[in-house]
């Protein structure tokens, strides 16, 4: 795990090296190739929305782009690069917010589903619709865990928060969604196998 | 007790295996690095701070360039305004000797209504001009 992570972080100053060098060409695809995914998928975990993740995705790393030459190392790259996707999200969210309150209409645009793909069956939609109805701390740090493929680390860098917070996060998460499946009685672990019929 | 905890236990893998299911890493757009490049490639389109910091700095030029026109024509105003004060005066002393040999006591009151004839006037004479202006315009 430390040699991953330390290996990661000389592929980011292998990034800051290239554009000091003259390399931008190659930063850039370099860039590109390591973050493009983790962003957008940092902004379809906060916006819910894959459009608006799009294009927020591509305004964050068009920002990252334009600031790396003032990047001065005192975090790491990928934190840098998540605090800006993060910032670029929340703007977002802020005007989504706006533009729900002057339309008036009260009717608020339904979320799409975090899932990556189409739902295996009515299993998956019942449990997106519980997902969706966690608190939204717990379900970015869930979604995420998922998306990141089990990496608390990771995902504690992409919301800029301590380890401990996601697992605090992740445990309350799997309580919560276990509560309402009892509540629901859907609490039958052979309903939720994938083989069951 | 056991037994609860058996369950809440394999309910807790069953939930993690759907969870794992249900919340696939969604798929990075094709599209996306494309455009990340195009618009790397037009920077001037959508570096959005620099086109506002142009808007602003363009507008704070209007704004000062308006406060100017508006302080000269403030100093036209109040030089125009001294300057007729003192010729006013200046005529009125001239004219006194001869107004006083022929409308005798009248001579106050025939000044005071003549320089509010001649101030009224000076008042209604540009609104009207521009009125009579937008009659003939329309007929």
């Amino acid at each position: 795990m430390q040699a991953a992570v330390s290996e990661a972080a000389e592929r980011d100053r292998g990034i800051v090296e290239l554009l000091r060098t003259g390399g931008e060409e190659r930063a850039f695809e370099e860039l590109l190739r390591r973050y493009e995914g983790k962003v957008y998928r940092l902004c379809c975990a906060l916006l819910r929305d894959r459009s608006q993740a799009e294009d927020a995705a591509q305004e964050s790393l068009l920002r990252v782009w334009k600031a790396l030459g003032r990047y001065d190392g005192r975090a790491s790259l990928s934190s840098w690069i998540y605090a800006i996707t993060r910032n670029r999200c929340l703007s977002a969210l802020e005007r989504r917010r706006t533009l729900e309150s002057l339309d008036g209409l009260g009717e608020e645009a339904e979320p799409a589903a975090p899932g990556g793909g189409e739902p295996y069956d009515g299993r998956a939609e019942q449990l997106l619709a519980l997902v969706e109805r966690l608190p939204e701390r717990l379900r970015r740090s869930l979604v995420l865990y998922y998306y990141e493929e089990y990496s608390v680390s990771e995902v504690a860098l992409m919301l800029g928060c301590p380890e401990g917070t996601v697992k605090t996060a992740l445990f309350r998460a799997r309580a919560a969604l276990t509560e309402m499946l009892r509540r629901r009685g859907l609490d039958d672990p052979a309903y939720w196998r994938e083989d069951a019929p | 007790m056991t037994e609860s905890h058996d369950t809440r236990t394999r309910l807790g893998c069953a939930l993690d295996g759907a969870l794992e299911r249900t919340l696939r890493r969604p798929q990075t757009p094709a599209t996306l690095r494309a455009r990340v490049s195009a618009a790397r490639a037009r920077p001037a389109e959508t570096d959005l701070a620099a086109v506002r910091a142009r808007l602003e700095g363009e507008r704070r030029q209007q704004l000062e360039a308006l406060e100017a026109d508006y302080l000269r024509v403030r100093r036209s105003t109040l030089g125009t305004l001294i300057g007729v004060a003192f010729a006013a005066g200046a005529a009125a002393a001239i004219a006194m000797p001869w107004l006083r040999a022929h409308l005798g006591d009248y001579t106050p009151a025939a000044l005071t209504w003549g320089g509010a004839a001649l101030g009224l006037g000076m008042v209604f004479f540009h609104p009207a001009r521009a009125l009579l202006r937008r009659w003939a315009d329309l007929g």
